[in-house]
Order: C-alpha cells, then sequence, then structure tokens
C-alpha cells in the first residue's frame, strides 16, 4: 500500500484543489518531499504511547519469586504461578501474551523502574516533566518538540510527525513545527456547505485566507491561525492513506486499537511520517484495580502485537521503534479500596528490530523504599529519552535534554 | 473604578466574559445601565432575576435528564439562553474546575444533581462550596472518597482537594499532608446505592466506622480532626500575604474570566476580598469585573472558547433555534464531552483547545449550524439578520455580521478575504455580491460559517 512518491505527486495534484494557497510543504514540497527532511534517519518512525493517569508497574511486570510480593499486594495482586516469565525474577501480567510474543522474538526491551527523582506525586506535574524531560519545568516546548526544532525545522512534510488524539500532547510541542492531532481520517477535513458544492474552493480558500488575522498584544491569534494551514495540507495527504488499507493485524476494540491501526495505515503508506504519538487512558486505579487493569494491560499488549503484525505484514517494521511511558507508577502497598495510589518509578517497554532485548535494570525491591512507601528509581527517564534521541533518531540528545545523560545500551547503534 | 472608561465595546466585552457572548439589543441594554458598577452588578447580583418563565420553558424541551446527552443538552440550553448568564458562566467554571466525570460515577442522576449543587453555591462562601463537593456523591465516586477506610486511606481526593481545589501543587503541602488529610476525610462515604442502578440513589453519609479517630497533623495543626476540620484548616492556610486558597481561587477566576498567569498584585488584591469578605466568591467576582485591568487591551480577545462555549456563543450571537442535538456528539470531536473529562484536572484551557484536528471538529458544527435549512435541530435565519439594514454590498454584508459576531476588529486582510468570498463566483472569479434571495441562502450563510471558523470568534 506505499504511495510512491510519483504517485503521491499525481494523486495530491487530483486531490488538492485548494494547492494554490495552501503554504509550504503542500505547495513546493513535492519537490522538496525528502530533501525537506533534516533528521539523521528520515526513514525511520518513532511511536509512543502515552499511558495516563499512571500506570502500576507492580501488576504490569511482576517479580513473580519475591516474597513479599504476594504480601504488599495481597488483595489484588498478580497470582505468581500465572506470570509470563521472563527470566528467573520477572513475568509479566498473564494477559500479555502479545508482549510476550514479541519478547519471544527478541524484539523487546523492558526498562526497569524508569522515573524522575524527588516526585510531587502529582499527575500532571509528572506528565509537564515526562513531557518537557525537564523536572525544573522551565521548559515549553516538549522533547520531541525541540527535536522537530533542530532536525526538521518548518521546511517540513506536514505528516512528518502527528498525534492521533483530539488534543496536542505536550511532547511534541515545538517553536517551528505545527503537528497535526486527528483521530480518523474521515473526520479530519474542512466542512463545506453541501447545498453549494461548486461554492466549496471559495469556502475553503477563504478559510485559509482567515490565518492572516493578527492581534497587536496577544499572539493567540496568530497560534490559531498557524493551524488551518497545516490543517488543510495534512488532511490533504491524510485522505490519501487510507484508501484501501488492508490490515495485517488483529487491533482490540477501542480507540487504542483504532488509532494504532491508523498509525500503521499511515507508516505503511510511506508518507514521511517520523513521530507518531498516541495516548490511552485509565490506569489512575486507585480502587477496584483488580477489575480494572488487566483489561487495560491486556489492551496494550494486544495492540503493540497487532501494530508490529500488521508493519511485518507490509514489510514496514524494519524502520519502527516503539516506546511506552506513563507519568509514574503506583505505591508498593495497596490500601483498603483494593486500589494503589500514587508512586514513582514503573517497567516501560521498547519494541522493534532495532533493540537489544532484555532487562534493563533488575527487579524492583519490594523492602527497600523511599520515605513514602514507593519504589526507588533505577533508571532516570532523561537516560530513556537519550538513548532513543542518539541511537534512533541520531539527535545531539545532550543537546535536546540540557546535558549529557547514561546511554542505557538498549538499542543497536549499528543497526542499520 | 473611575479609570474604566464605559463604553458599549467594554459591554460587549462584559457579556462575552460575564456571559457567553450578548446579542446587539443585549450589549445596548447593558450599556445602557450608564455605569460599570450599575452593568457588573446587573450580572453578579444574579438572584433578582426572575427566571421562573424561562425554567418552565426549558422543562417543556422535555431532554432526557436519565441520559448524559440529555443533561448536556439541559446544561447547554441554560448557557444559552437563562436570563441569568453568570449564574451559568459561574456554574460552568466549578464544572470545569471539578467536576466529576460520568464514565466512572455513572449514575446520570449524581452527575446532574452535582451540576446543581455547583450552580446553587455558585456564588456564595467557598466553604460551604468545598464541603458540599467533598461530600457530593458524584464526587465521592470519581475520586474515591466513598471507598476510603481508616486502614488504609484512599489518597485520590485528599490530593486533588488541595492540588487542584484549593490550594495548588506549589503550596507547600507535602506528600504526609496528603496522607494525614486523607485519614481525616475517611468515613465521608455514600449509602443508599444500588450499584445495579449505576450508584444512582446514593447520598453523602459521615460513617463513623469508617473513619479514623486518630490524631493527623495537618498543615502543621495537630488533632483528631474530622472532614470538616481538615477543610476548614486548609482554606485558613496562610502565610504573611493573607490565606492560601484566597490567592488560589482569585488566580483561576482572574484567568477564567480575564487573562492566564495573573501579575501577583492581582492575585494578593483578589485574595485580600476573599479574605476580608468571609470567602465570598461572588465579591471576588465582583472584584475582577470592577478592575480597571479586566477592561484594558490586553484582556481583550485573549479567552480561548471552549467547546462549550464555541458551541453557545454562535447560537446566542446569531439568535438561533437550538436544541443542541448535534453539540453532544460534536463536543466529544472537538475534545470536550461535557460530564467526562478524562481526568480530576478536567481540560487544560486556553491554546490547548486548539488542534488541526479541533480546527475541523469546530468547522464541521458551525457548518451544520449555518446550513442548516430545515425546521428542526439548530438552525438560524440569516434574513433576520439582515433585516432593516442596508445590505446592498459584499462590504455592508460582512460589517453587519462581523460586528453582530463581535469580530469586527480582525486584521483587514481578513476583512478584505471575507468581501472576496462574498463576490465571487464559482470558479473563483470576481463577481458581484446582489443581495437576492438565493445569495442569502448561498452567500451569507456561507460567510456565516467563515466567520465562525476564523480565529477571532475562536476567541472571546
Amino acid at each position: 500500500m506505499s504511495i510512491s512518491r510519483r504517485d503521491f505527486l499525481v494523486r495530491s495534484a487530483g486531490f488538492v484543489t485548494v494547492s494554490a494557497m495552501v503554504p509550504r510543504w503542500a505547495v513546493e514540497g513535492a519537490k522538496n518531499f525528502e530533501e525537506s527532511v533534516g533528521s539523521a534517519y528520515p526513514g525511520r518512525t518513532l511511536v509512543v504511547l502515552e499511558l495516563m493517569g499512571g500506570n502500576d508497574g507492580l501488576n504490569t511486570v511482576i517479580p513473580y519469586t519475591d516474597n513479599a510480593y504476594p504480601q504488599v499486594r495481597a488483595r489484588i495482586g498478580i497470582p505468581v504461578s500465572s506470570v509470563l516469565q521472563l527470566d528467573s525474577k520477572l513475568g509479566l501480567n498473564p494477559q500479555m501474551t502479545g508482549i510476550k510474543s514479541l519478547w519471544d522474538a527478541g524484539r523487546v526491551a523492558l526498562l526497569e523502574g524508569v522515573g524522575y527523582p524527588n516526585s510531587s506525586l502529582s499527575h500532571f506535574t509528572g506528565r509537564d516533566i515526562w513531557h518537557t524531560a525537564d523536572p525544573t519545568l522551565a521548559q515549553r516546548n516538549g522533547w520531541l518538540g525541540r527535536w522537530l526544532d533542530s532536525s526538521i525545522g518548518n521546511n517540513a512534510n506536514p505528516l512528518v510527525c502527528a498525534a492521533v488524539s483530539n488534543a496536542l500532547p505536550r511532547t511534541l510541542l515545538a517553536d517551528k513545527v505545527s503537528v497535526p492531532s486527528f483521530v480518523s481520517i474521515a473526520s479530519y477535513s474542512y466542512s463545506t456547505d453541501g447545498a453549494y458544492p461548486g461554492d466549496k474552493s471559495n469556502q475553503i480558500n477563504t478559510f485559509v485566507a482567515e490565518a492572516a488575522d493578527k492581534y497587536e498584544i496577544e499572539n493567540t491569534v496568530e497560534q490559531i491561525s498557524a493551524l488551518s494551514g497545516v490543517g488543510i495540507s495534512s488532511s490533504s495527504t491524510l485522505q490519501m492513506v487510507g484508501t484501501g488499507y488492508f490490515s495485517g493485524g488483529q487491533y482490540p476494540a477501542g480507540s487504542l486499537g483504532s488509532g494504532l491501526q491508523l498509525i500503521a495505515e499511515i507508516i505503511n503508506a510511506g508518507v514521511g511520517a517520523q513521530i507518531l504519538y498516541i495516548t490511552y487512558g485509565g490506569f489512575d486505579n486507585h480502587a477496584g484495580e483488580d477489575k480494572d487493569h488487566d483489561p487495560l494491560v491486556k489492551t496494550v499488549s494486544d495492540g503493540i502485537k497487532a501494530l508490529f503484525d500488521d508493519l511485518d505484514a507490509h514489510g514496514k517494521s524494519h524502520n519502527v521503534l516503539f516506546m511506552s511511558w506513563s507519568e509514574f507508577g503506583r505505591r508498593v502497598q495497596d490500601n483498603a479500596s483494593l486500589g494503589t495510589d500514587h508512586g514513582t518509578s514503573a517497567p516501560h517497554f521498547v519494541v522493534g528490530n532495532a533493540v537489544k532485548p532484555g532487562i534493563y535494570g533488575t527487579a524492583p525491591s519490594l523492602t527497600q523504599l523511599d520515605s513514602n512507601g514507593n519504589l526507588l528509581i533505577q533508571n532516570d527517564f532523561r537516560s530513556y529519552y537519550g538513548t532513543i534521541l542518539s541511537d534512533w533518531l541520531g539527535a545531539d540528545s545532550a543537546g535536546i535534554l540540557g546535558q549529557g545523560w547514561p546511554n542505557l545500551g538498549f538499542l543497536n547503534k549499528s543497526y542499520v | 473604578m473611575s479609570a474604566i472608561n464605559w463604553t458599549r465595546d467594554a459591554a460587549a466585552h462584559l457579556l462575552r466574559r460575564a456571559g457567553f457572548g450578548g446579542t446587539p439589543s443585549e450589549i445596548d441594554a447593558l450599556y445602557a445601565k450608564g455605569s460599570v458598577e450599575t452593568a457588573v452588578s446587573s450580572l453578579v447580583d444574579y438572584t433578582s432575576i426572575d427566571i421562573s418563565a424561562y425554567e418552565a420553558s426549558l422543562a417543556a424541551n422535555n431532554y432526557n435528564l436519565l441520559q448524559t446527552r440529555g443533561v448536556q443538552q439541559w446544561f447547554l440550553d441554560r448557557m444559552a439562553f437563562s436570563p441569568r448568564p453568570l449564574e451559568e458562566k459561574m456554574t460552568y467554571f466549578w464544572n470545569l474546575h471539578w467536576t466529576s466525570g460520568i464514565s466512572k460515577v455513572q449514575g446520570v442522576t449524581l452527575i446532574f444533581n452535582q451540576n446543581k449543587t455547583e450552580r446553587q453555591y455558585a456564588m456564595g462562601k467557598f466553604d460551604d462550596l468545598v464541603v458540599k463537593i467533598s461530600q457530593d456523591p458524584a464526587m465521592l465516586v470519581w475520586l474515591d472518597n466513598w471507598l476510603s477506610r481508616a486502614s488504609r486511606p484512599n489518597e485520590n481526593y485528599a490530593r486533588e482537594l488541595m492540588e487542584l481545589f484549593t490550594l495548588g501543587v506549589n503550596s507547600g503541602y507535602t506528600q504526609t499532608d496528603v496522607t494525614q488529610l486523607a485519614r481525616a476525610l475517611t468515613g465521608w462515604t455514600l449509602q443508599n446505592y444500588v450499584k445495579a442502578d449505576n450508584y444512582n440513589g446514593a447520598t453523602f453519609l459521615d460513617n463513623p466506622a469508617f473513619h479514623d479517630n486518630g490524631s493527623k497533623t495537618i498543615l502543621g495543626q495537630t488533632g483528631n480532626w474530622s472532614g470538616y476540620d481538615a477543610i476548614n484548616i486548609i482554606l485558613n492556610w496562610s502565610d504573611s500575604l493573607g490565606s492560601k486558597s484566597g490567592r488560589f481561587l482569585g488566580a483561576k477566576l482572574w484567568t477564567y474570566f480575564a487573562y492566564p498567569d495573573p501579575p501577583d498584585y492581582i492575585v494578593n488584591q483578589l485574595g485580600a476580598v476573599y479574605d476580608s469578605t468571609g470567602r465570598s466568591i461572588r465579591e471576588l467576582v465582583r472584584a475582577i469585573f470592577l478592575s480597571p485591568e479586566f477592561y484594558e487591551p490586553h484582556t481583550l480577545k485573549t479567552w480561548v472558547r471552549s467547546p462549550a462555549e464555541y458551541a453557545v456563543a454562535q447560537v446566542r450571537m446569531l439568535e438561533a433555534t437550538a436544541d443542541f442535538s448535534a453539540a453532544t456528539n460534536s463536543l466529544t470531536a472537538m475534545g470536550q464531552t461535557l460530564f467526562n473529562p478524562s481526568d480530576a484536572k478536567g481540560w487544560g484551557w486556553g491554546t490547548s483547545w486548539m488542534n488541526t484536528g479541533t480546527v475541523f471538529s469546530r468547522a464541521s458544527l458551525a457548518n451544520s449550524l449555518a446550513t442548516n435549512r430545515g425546521t428542526s435541530g439548530t438552525r438560524f435565519d440569516p434574513n433576520k439578520l439582515l433585516a432593516g439594514k442596508d445590505a446592498s454590498t459584499a462590504d455592508k454584508v460582512v460589517d453587519i455580521l462581523a460586528d453582530r459576531l463581535n469580530i469586527a476588529d480582525v486584521a483587514p486582510d481578513v476583512r478584505a478575504a471575507w468581501v472576496s468570498y462574498m463576490n465571487a463566483n464559482d470558479d473563483g472569479s470576481r463577481g458581484n455580491w446582489t443581495n437576492t434571495t438565493a445569495n442569502v441562502e448561498k452567500k451569507v450563510r456561507g460567510l456565516v460559517h467563515l466567520m465562525l471558523t476564523s480565529p477571532a470568534f475562536h476567541l472571546g
């Protein structure tokens, strides 16, 4: 299903009746389709999954040989005999057969104990810190937004980076690049009056021209104005991506499955997407975790498996790396409402052919805890990001993160 | 107060911020109050406005209040048509501040009742509202306090009560304060709930059997505190500048009505009003609308309309007929399912509402209003907007509609683009607008759609 560059030109010429006033790439970018890309590995795609609410790492990757586990999780713990063993200490939640099969195929790096120091245990501060990679919160833009600014600049394919979301995640907030967001192909276009189809071009032209609006004091109008041009051009590209798609994966029902399939469609169409971001919520399991958490990790695991099956079926998985994050893990000791309160570190998954498979870090200690009863940090999240930036995106990770962080070594540097 | 120059534009601004936008006649009427104090009082002291006729007409609309969609329509209807715009604007503030999500609460009646509680206590003492919300069945389910027990308390509500609702994350409380507050709040739970009926029927119960009767130290004060004591300690917590809760609430209300990140001197002034009036929300709001800064140029057109406000403003300002049947789904596509935020913080404000996807979702809603030529659903009459006015040229039509939508201050290039649109033939060549029935149906509706999707109209 990939679209050749020539096909792309021909088809967009037919589709984009508004190309005359679409800014940037959709006008001149056809000839710059590849040249405009300034990143080290423009053929690669990074897929980022944000698990919103703070995923409980201890019910995701279980330290199944630790005698303390059945005690601290007496009411909501995973039966240790049921885990999908990864090594002699750690095993996956039994719902996660999808990730397990990817693990067995040598395509998974598991990072244990990822977090940041001195957590306030706030969801929202934690999210901002992870989005910006800055615990002092001095940075406005996201860590991948800063990568976009330094590596992509303002001469970009409108789909070089996109969020499959009805919000724009702060991770992708940048100065020079407006990142499109959408949840489906069908809904992603500017509606016009169906009774007067002949007036459609005039309406779209005028809509784009409205982007000329300025306001003397605040820049809010300009921020909104910038969206219409990017919207129209990214819509033109996206409309072509989805025609006649054949899915090679069994995606789970719901928003994560449909979103991951849309990500696969975009990658498989070969339109130059380098960052694709998706969110999935429901992990703030203060109560009722015994019932609520298993379906969440199953959906995530099944979704990742389907994504890679789909990419494999289209011969595209070689150039794709998947990573997950969540604002924190959860408290070691469960509470009286069959749930867990806010914690600190948690395990995260990196999936792709470029990983050096294995476990980075050790099984977390359930007895050596911080003063709030939370897990200690093994891997700073900036080392996690830095390794991705250097070894997958080929970027200057210290420049983007403000300082160098130890490379965790979970990616094959010589991967091509 | 003499620093405020009371103009018709100031009245329009006040109606956009203290309400959901005014029609020309509403702006005229507010301006005719003669002074900013009288005008503000007419909005702030709203309990004297008789709304019984409106309540009767609302009831006659028969929204299905046993379903989320019906409650959404009911609330949007109030925002658009209640004769007390600030009552709904404040209820909406509390809805944004701490609404609970139907996806977890499940009981539509509980969510509906929470909205009524927010309206009832919207402008009273903050203490009363905080207690009512802390004991609100929807909130007790939403942030789990109903399941908290003395043995191992659930921290969810305790944390957000301080972080999101009263003090702010950087106010200086610690994780220990969170766990101690959670202990004080044990016992505030539910009774009469029917799980099979989505918790509908649940009412508040202060159950001593679940309460931790030990000594707790909250924000430096030690005692066998109850939930009431704890809320008092939180709201009283002060430094040399006064109460922290006053500055927190003052800053958030200023952000809502004026602009984000207010300077310290404004926050301190508002905190002082709160402290000196027995924590009166009404006086805090009045002080905001009587601040000279509220009318300064940098305050104008900076508030990004949330999806609900966007849907309501176009109905109000176009004097449309509305049942909001299309809006409820559209709001979700625009990033806001009313009564169902994704987490305790609710939605982000400001430009975080806006991205390429939501620009298109907003355009879809605007298009459905602008092009509804039928006899049901949300619709407006373009002829009514032009009646009695000189609409003989494209420029004149553009000015009539831009004035009505309060966006006559757009950049000259944007106004020129609208005029060109009105004159454009289908092939893009220049024609000439004439005021015919056919042209009104096509181009005036088209222009309204374009104006509603312009960057300027996303701001209020």
